[in-house]
Parts: C-alpha cells; structure tokens; sequence
C-alpha cells in the first residue's frame, strides 16, 4: 500500500462509518451523565472538571500524554502481532519484562554513562519483552499452541515474577517494595520543565512512523501481512509462515518492553509493582479501535489516556467514588464497541 | 396397503433451475417410488445437488413442479420439506463437533420438559432407531471423538428421529472406509425394508450396482433416462455418464518434441489431512515438452499430490526428483527455485491474497529479490512496472486500480493473475490443479492456451483435472487416479474414454492389462 495524496485520503478514508464510534461513544457519556447525577454530581460540572483535567493545563496535557506514551506503544506492539493474526493479549506481562530489563540497564555500570545511558535502557526494554515474547511464539510455531493462552497466562508469570524480585533480590533497603533507583544518567529528558513528559513521548511518534514503515513499505512488513491476511496463500508461494511469526512477535513483545523501560527511565525512575495499571489490556482495546494502523492507534490512544487522565481528576477533585470513574471508562468502551459491532454485522430485524 | 407399489412418493416433474447464464438443471424429471434405492448418477457438476436441493428446499426452480405423496408442494426452505417427511444428509455435516450424540440429534426440537433438554427419552428413543436400523452408535459420545462413519450414522439419525420417509443421501461414501461402506449399505437396506425411500447421489458405478434399486443418469444437468438397475450394467452407464459426444480434441495438434524427463515421481506416499493414507506408492515420470494429464474423480489423492510436489505436504516415503535436484520434503520456497510453477486448486482460498493489490499478488513469490526490492525495503515502482507488463501480456482486465484489493475482480481475471504469477517464473515444470473449475468458456479457452503454450516451450505440464473434457482437451498422456494409485496410463491416441470412465469408478478388470504397462513403460 504507497501512500495516497492528500485529497484521496479524504475521499477515501474518511467515511460515514468512521464517525460512528464518535457518536457511540458520546452517548456513552449521556449514560454516563445519567449515572453522575443519580450519584448526586452535576454531570456537565463533573465533565467540565474531567475535560479540565484531560487538556486544561500544561501539566494536564502532560500527564495526558505520558499516558499517551505508553498506550501508543502497546497499541502498536499489539497492532503488529494483529496483523499477523496473531492475539498477543500478553502485552502487559511484556511490558514488565521490559521494565526489568530498562531496570537492570540502569542500575548497572552502563547506567551511569550519559547520553548512553537512556540509549541501553530503551534497548534492553526491547530485548527482554522480545525474549519474553518468544515462550509463546516458539511453543505456537513448534507445537501449534494456541497463543491467545499462553500469553494471557504468561501476564500473571510476570507479574508474580516482578512481584518476587521487589521482594527478594531486587529490593531497595527500606519497609517498601521497591527496587532502588536507576542512575540519574538513565533518566530519560523532561520535555516540559515540571512535568513529567519526557521524550519517551518522541519514542512512541517514532514507533508509530517506524511501525507504518516496516508494515507498509518493507519486506517484513509484507510477509507479516501475508501471513495474516492467508496463511495458506502465504505457504503457498513459499513465505516461511513460522519466522514470520516469530519476528513478529519478537517486534510485538519488544515493543511492549519499551513502553515498560520507558516507565522505567520517565516515569518512576525504579521498578514497582503496579507500575502500569493494566496498559498492556488497554492496548488490546486501542489496536482493536484503532484498525491496527498507526494513525488510528495514535488517536486512540491519546483519546483513551484524556479519558483516563480526566476521570483521575474528577474523582480527586469531586470526591465520587473511584468505581464511578472507572464506570464511565467502561461505558465508552462498551458504547464504542457495540457502535463497530453493528457496523460489521448489521442485524436483519425479522417482520413478525 | 392401498398405495399400489409403483405410485411414485416423490416425483419431480420438467424441473428447471439456473444460477445466472448457468443452467444446472434443465427440464428434469425424477420419480421415487415408496421403499426404492433410487441412485442419482452423474460428473461433478452434472446438476445432482441442484436437483436434490431443490427437493429439499434449498433451491426453488424456475420451471417444473415438484409433488409429494401426490400433492403438489411449493418447498420455501428445508423446514417444508422435513414437515413433509424429507430429510437430506450432505456431503458435508452439519453436526457440532463438541456436543454429544443426543445433543446433536435434538437440537432445534421442542422438548417437552419446556426449558430442560429431555435427554433421557430421547436417548431411549435413539437407541430404538439404532437397533431397528443397526446404526451402532453411543448416544452419550462426544461427536468430535466420532469416526467419519459414526457421524454419518449420527446424521442419519438426526433425519429417523424426525420421523422422516424419504432421505436424500449426498455422496454418502465419499469419505468412508470400504467397511463403513459395506455398514452403511447394510443399513440402508434394513431402512428401505422398514418402508423408507432413499435417493442416493453418487458418481460410482459400483454403488449404483451395489445398493440401488433405480438409477437416474444425469448429465450437463439434463436426464439420460431412468432405468432398473438390473437392466443394466457398468459401462453402459458410463457411457451415459460420461458421454461421448463432446469430446471434439479441437485444441490437440500432435505431441510437441518431448524432452527429457523433468519430474520423476517414485513410490511415493503421503496421508491427507485426516492422517489417512491417501497415496500409496505412487510413481509418475513427466517428461519435458508433453501435458500429462491425471483424471480421476475428486477426492482421490488429487490435492495430497500436487501439495507433495510442491512441498506443501510432507512424503511419508519415496522420492521427487525435478529437473535433476532431488525436492523431497524440500521447502516450497526451494522448490519453486528449482523451476516449479504451480497454478492451485482454489485460487481465492491459496492462490492470491484477495485484500492485496493485482501488483501486490502478482509479486507474492518474488517480492524478496531483485529487483522488487532492496534488502529491507520493498520498491513499488518497479513492482508496479512489472504488474503493468503482466497485466498488458495476461490481458488481465477489470483491475481496480494498482491499490485496490483484487477482490472485486472476476474469477477468469483472478485465474489470470496466478497464471501470470506462475508462467512468469519460467518454470521447467508446471503444476496445474482444476485450472479452470468455475471459468466461463472464453477464460477457459485461454487457460487451455497458455498451457499448451507452456508445453511448446518445453515445460513439462501436470494438469490435474476433474474434468474429463479437458484432459482429452490439451493432454498428450492420460494417467487415471483412482484411491492414490494410477490405474493406468494411456497415450492420447489410444486412451479410450469408457475405458477410462471405468478405471475412474476403480473397475480395473475389463482393461487389458498388458496394455497399460506397455504405456506406462514409455
């Protein structure tokens, strides 16, 4: 697929169809609307602060798009193994073996070396959710295990795993479950002075455009895309189907240990537990919304994080409970889908 | 009994049926008299389903009437025809493989404890049928864990169980073991004893003798005449089937200078998808130059050979030699380097990627070199170029643009796109699977073209065919598949189409023997 003129793509792409999950998920907040106000809120308030607090200030919009930085990522790296047809739901257990692997960069002697530094945490991010990512790649290419198990499983491998080295080897002195903190060399530069967007953001909009080229415009990317689109097609003219799948799903898991080194490196500077709430789920969310392509994921993923930034703040600000936050999350995401359902299989209502 | 013995149950009276400009059924008639076999003979493609679909509801034709037990009924959906009494095995079954034997039986079916399957009575009720009938089969089994035997008892089941009279079998044997043969026919005999009526579809000349009471021979979708199967014998029916008349050789103009051999096949042997041995010690030579035509009906190791060759599927035993370089269990990528083209059996299913451009599958087997591309990055404009030459050299017409899926294109066109894929290789040896199944006569016509042009230019073609037509079309050798093994292999010149007709249907006694090993020496 070459890329098309401007005024194509806005004959083609943009389609009646694409504003549906637009309005879908509009309605959810007139749901969402009805709940708040059951719940004692001003719902147009209580969306004035959410809105607020998404995009109101610098800092806002900053803690907006770090959100966007790791959803970006682990969308693409999910969007990636997708298009193989591959279902990598294992992005969250990656992304820990990522953030180990940034971890151990940054703790060691490289750690210390400037502009060095955040180069090997990135790439040690890569390698070990790339290496995590071969346990099921290796088990569906050689024994045909369904993949869909052995990641979802291999999530709670990693986080139990994380979860005994904060405990055991990795611990940093002190009653908490931390490990201690990276060398300020491996820090990742804040962009924005006072915040915390870093340029891990600038690595997500080069993944996003690393991702369109090597699905779009090399070699790999069209194997990968054969295989997914007709494995039998794919044999057929003799693609090897079972290196495709495991150099899709070292890139697929690479990258979801990026997003984790940069939580490292950005965000936390050390490793906790917890340290992504369920970004790796999401992510499955945001390739599926988004078509798998990098631009339907970027905006995706950018709308999800201002979601999730902005009921953060609105249940801080307001003092609603967490759960209702959270509801209103959930009621994009079901309305939003249900909106794509329909599209797909437009239900024939039977007369009488 | 009232009904005297030869009022039909079923008759179908100047049934007419057409799929666009295709007429699959053309003024048909059919009787079926009350506790009869009756067999429904003809080729792939003859207009049996058709006809049968249209007695069960499947289809409405646009001409004839169809009467049951001596009313004329008008058949909406198989839901009439079950109300009547009429039931349908398919080929294919309709049973869902992780539910149990009575599960799959009473399903759809109102059961009388209202929100609660009745699996008991019902379970008392299957065994019933099963002893009256001697269908062995657990009702408490899990289908998946079945033979393809016991699902087809499980399918006729699924019919007794809705008090059915008349059941149609859809090439019943096709996938059975010749002892589950000998079962099934057993059963049928027993059932048409009990007062049902079968209709039996099937293109062996074996069952027809074997278990029917009638045959009906259709052909082009016309019907050659009902007779008594005592009445008549093997090879008549052959004839009927197969038909004489059409076979004209207008494209055959003498055998090309034949080379040396370019594809050797020695004993080979390979099992399908179910892990059943499927062809057995099987050798060919193809030499370079000629078209070796292999006919047989479907099902008969046609796919397990072309996917062996081609690497798709593994030999269990034996050799393939091409062009000198042994290929056994190579890599279909290597295979293909050493020279093999191959045009597959179902070009959307494998042979093309349907979301990808015309330009994207015309470069499917050559995308990783030079000059299609660099070392990472594929080079669309030379990739274009190429698609643009192919286009213009196949005549491929109707494409959507260099950027849109080929999708929408017409199946001569999609056929073209493979065939300018595959030739473009020049390849020493080409495989050509059903090459035109589906093709209207003008794209048929250009594939038999191409393919004789491939063999002028000393490229050994395989043409793997079901239709007989074409192999007596553009073949300079005719080798018959029967159950994974060559019947026999026969110069154009002196292949005889009864007698090939018969080592179809697996009848190899009536051939002079001699004859056949003396061709296959050559």
């Amino acid at each position: 697929m070459t890329s098309l003129p401007i005024h194509n793509i806005l004959l083609h792409k943009i389609k009646p169809r694409s504003i549906v999950p637009f309005l879908t998920g509009g309605l959810a907040f007139v749901v969402g609307g009805i709940i708040l106000s059951s719940a004692g809120v001003d719902p147009i308030h209580a969306y004035q602060i959410m809105i607020k607090g998404a995009f109101g200030s610098v800092r806002a919009l900053a803690d907006t798009l770090v959100k966007t930085t790791s959803l970006l990522i682990l969308g693409l790296a999910v969007s990636v193994a997708f298009k193989c047809k591959i279902w990598n739901i294992g992005a969250e257990g990656q992304l820990y073996f990522g953030a180990l692997g940034g971890l151990l960069a940054g703790l060691s002697f490289i750690g210390a070396v400037p502009i060095l530094a955040p180069i090997a945490v990135i790439i040690m991010g890569f390698v070990f959710g790339s290496l995590f990512s071969m346990v099921p790649a290796a088990l569906k290419v050689k024994l045909g295990v369904n993949e869909v198990i052995v990641t979802v499983l291999l999530n709670f491998v990693a986080l139990l795993f994380i979860s005994y080295l904060l405990h055991g080897p990795l611990k940093a002195p002190g009653f908490l479950s931390y490990s201690p903190n990276i060398f300020p060399q491996s820090e990742l530069p804040i962009l924005l002075p006072n915040t915390r967007l870093s340029v891990g953001i600038l690595i997500a909009a080069g993944s996003a455009i690393g991702v369109y080229l090597l699905m779009s415009k090399t070699k790999i990317g069209f194997e990968i895309r054969s295989v997914g689109a007709n494995i039998k097609a794919a044999r057929y003219v003799g693609m090897n189907v079972g290196k495709s799948i495991l150099i899709t799903m070292g890139i697929s898991g690479g990258l979801a240990g990026v997003a984790g080194a940069i939580l490292i490196a950005g965000v936390q500077h050390r490793l906790i537990e917890g340290i992504s709430p369920g970004y790796g789920f999401i992510a499955v969310i945001v390739a599926l919304l988004g078509k798998q392509s990098p631009v339907g994921v970027t905006i995706v993923a950018f709308f999800f994080s201002a979601l999730l930034a902005g009921s953060e703040v609105m249940y801080r600000t307001l003092g609603v409970p967490v759960a209702l936050a959270q509801t209103l999350q959930a009621l994009v995401l079901v309305f939003v889908l249900i909106g794509e359902l329909f599209l797909r299989w437009q239900p024939k209502w039977r007369k009488g | 009994m009232k009904q005297s013995d030869t009022s039909p149950i079923v008759l179908l009276d100047g049934i007419t049926c057409r799929f666009g400009d295709v007429v699959a059924n053309d003024n048909v008639k059919f009787d079926l008299i009350k506790g009869e076999i009756h067999a429904l003979l003809g080729e792939n493609g003859a207009g049996k389903s058709t006809l049968m679909s249209v007695l069960y509801g499947l289809y409405q034709p646009v001409a004839g009437e169809i009467l049951v037990k001596g009313k004329r009924v008008n058949l909406k959906s198989p839901l009439d025809a079950i109300e009547l009494g009429i039931a349908m095995v398919h080929q294919h079954f309709l049973l869902t493989l992780p539910h149990t034997v009575v599960e799959n039986i009473i399903v759809g079916l109102k059961s009388k404890r209202r929100v609660f399957l009745d699996t008991r009575s019902a379970e008392e009720k299957i065994m019933e049928l099963s002893k009256k009938y001697g269908l062995k089969v657990n009702p408490r089994a899990i289908v998946g864990n079945l033979s393809v035997g016991e699902q087809q008892r499980v399918e006729i089941l699924k019919a007794l169980y809705r008090d059915i009279d008349i059941l149609i079998l859809d090439e019943p044997t096709s996938m059975l073991t010749p002892q589950e043969e000998k079962s099934l026919f057993d059963t049928l005999q027993s059932m048409v004893a009990q007062g049902l009526s079968i209709i039996f579809i099937t293109h062996k000349l074996q069952e027809v003798m074997a278990v029917s009471t009638r045959v009906t021979v259709l052909r082009n979708g016309k019907s050659l005449g009902t007779f008594r199967t005592s009445d008549t014998n093997e090879s008549s029916l052959a004839q009927l089937m197969i038909g004489r008349t059409i076979i004209q050789h207008a494209e055959y103009s003498g055998r090309n200078k034949i080379g040396k051999v370019v594809l050797g096949i020695k004993n080979v042997s390979a099992l399908n998808n179910s892990k059943i041995l499927f062809l057995k010690d099987f050798s060919i030579e193809l030499a370079g130059g000629e078209v070796l035509g292999i006919a047989g009906v479907d099902g008969n190791g046609q796919s397990e050979l072309a996917e062996v060759i081609s690497g798709l599927r593994k030999a269990i035993n034996g050799q393939v030699i091409m062009d000198g370089h042994d290929i056994t269990n190579q890599s279909p990528r290597s295979i293909r380097g050493s020279g093999l083209a191959y045009v597959p059996e179902d070009r959307m299913d494998t042979g093309l990627i349907l979301e990808y451009s015309v330009a994207e599958n015309l470069v499917l087997d050559r995308y990783s070199s030079e000059p299609y591309s660099g070392r990472l990055f594929l080079k669309y404009s030379d990739i274009n170029k190429f698609a643009e030459k192919i286009i213009m050299d196949f005549d491929i017409r109707g494409v959507p643009g260099l950027n849109f899926p080929a999708r929408s294109m017409s199946g001569g066109n999609l056929q073209k796109i493979v065939l300018g894929r595959e030739l473009s290789r020049n390849p020493k040896v080409l495989i050509a699977h059903n090459p035109t199944r589906g093709l209207d006569i003008g794209a048929t016509e250009y594939v038999h073209k191409q393919l004789l042009k491939q063999a002028a230019n000393g490229v050994g073609v395989l043409l793997i065919s079901l239709d007989l037509d074409e192999i007596f079309a553009i073949s300079d050798r005719i080798a018959v598949l029967f159950e994974g093994k060559i019947m026999g292999i026969f110069d154009r010149e002196h292949a005889n189409i009864d007698e090939i007709g018969l080592l179809m249907g697996g009848k190899k006694d009536t051939v002079d023997s001699t004859k056949v090993q003396e061709s296959d020496d050559k």
